[in-house]
């Protein structure tokens, strides 16, 4: 538990120093589309789903390094709150319109990306069983 | 910006992160249940968020605070890649409700959430 617990406190400050450098590097003011948080919520959506339709179906991977990525670095990574944030605030400023297209981007753009990284990742383990032979009754 | 206030956002996104581990541990999904705890983490990281907000308009708290908390506390708590992925999960087994009720649900009490902290905090 304690191994855990440690691998995704170094997964998390990894995954917000790295949210943080795209606030930075896309830095927005309150009632402003947040990009950066777009990208970084699509892009980490899709990893991990990517990873957990593949990497996470091999028995060999140890469950500390699943908490260290998916608890820690994309849990980290990506966020709900900010989210929420912008969407108050742009609307608390008048800016409802584009409160709804951040909600529609984030939904569409987010859950799309999730799909996806499950599909790929589920094809990359289906393709990999053959050569890893744990599927005997389906191998010739 | 400060090697000490990086460092202090890193740290608390860390530790928030393992708190949001710990809840959704200790609220186990099972295949095809709503994940509570992840919602729980989404939910009450967007309660605080909206009272940072709320704050931070009225200058109560100052910049490197309102970063500690609004990307370090809040971003760590939170996930939405979590929240998509074992949405996206759900649906796709099947379980349009638990799938339903994750996605509004979230949603709804996120946004409710935020905004009753931000005007709760505003207005002092």
């Amino acid at each position: 538990m304690l191994r855990l617990g440690s691998a995704v406190f170094l997964g998390g400050m990894a995954g917000t120093g790295l949210r943080l450098g795209i606030d930075l590097a896309l830095p927005h003011a309150d009632a402003e589309f947040p990009a950066g948080t777009l990208l970084a919520n699509v892009v980490g959506a899709f990893l991990l789903g990517w990873l957990v339709a593949g990497l996470w179906t091999r028995p060999a991977v140890p469950s500390w390094l699943k908490a260290a990525l998916g608890g820690g670095v994309l849990g980290s990574f990506t966020t709900f709150s900010a989210v929420m944030v912008s969407l108050v605030a742009l609307v608390s400023a008048g800016f409802s319109p584009l409160a709804w297209a951040y909600l529609a981007a984030t939904l569409l753009l987010g859950f799309a990306a999730a799909a996806l990284g499950l599909r790929l990742g589920g094809r990359a383990a289906a393709e990999r069983l053959p050569l890893g032979g744990t599927d005997a009754g389906v191998t010739p | 910006m400060s090697v000490g206030l990086v460092l202090g956002v890193l740290v608390c996104g860390g530790a928030a992160a393992v708190i949001r581990f710990l809840v959704s541990r200790a609220l186990p999904a099972g295949p095809g249940r709503l994940p509570l705890g992840v919602l729980i983490v989404n939910v009450v990281g967007a309660l605080v968020g909206g009272v940072v907000l709320g704050l931070a308009e009225r200058a109560a708290v100052s910049l490197e605070l309102r970063l500690i908390l609004l990307t370090g506390v809040c971003g760590g708590l939170t996930t939405f890649s979590t929240w998509s992925v074992e949405t996206v999960e759900l649906l796709l087994r099947g379980r349009w409700r638990a799938g339903a009720v994750n996605l509004v649900g979230t949603l709804l009490l996120g946004f409710l959430a935020c905004g009753a902290g931000y005007l709760l905090a505003r207005s002092g």
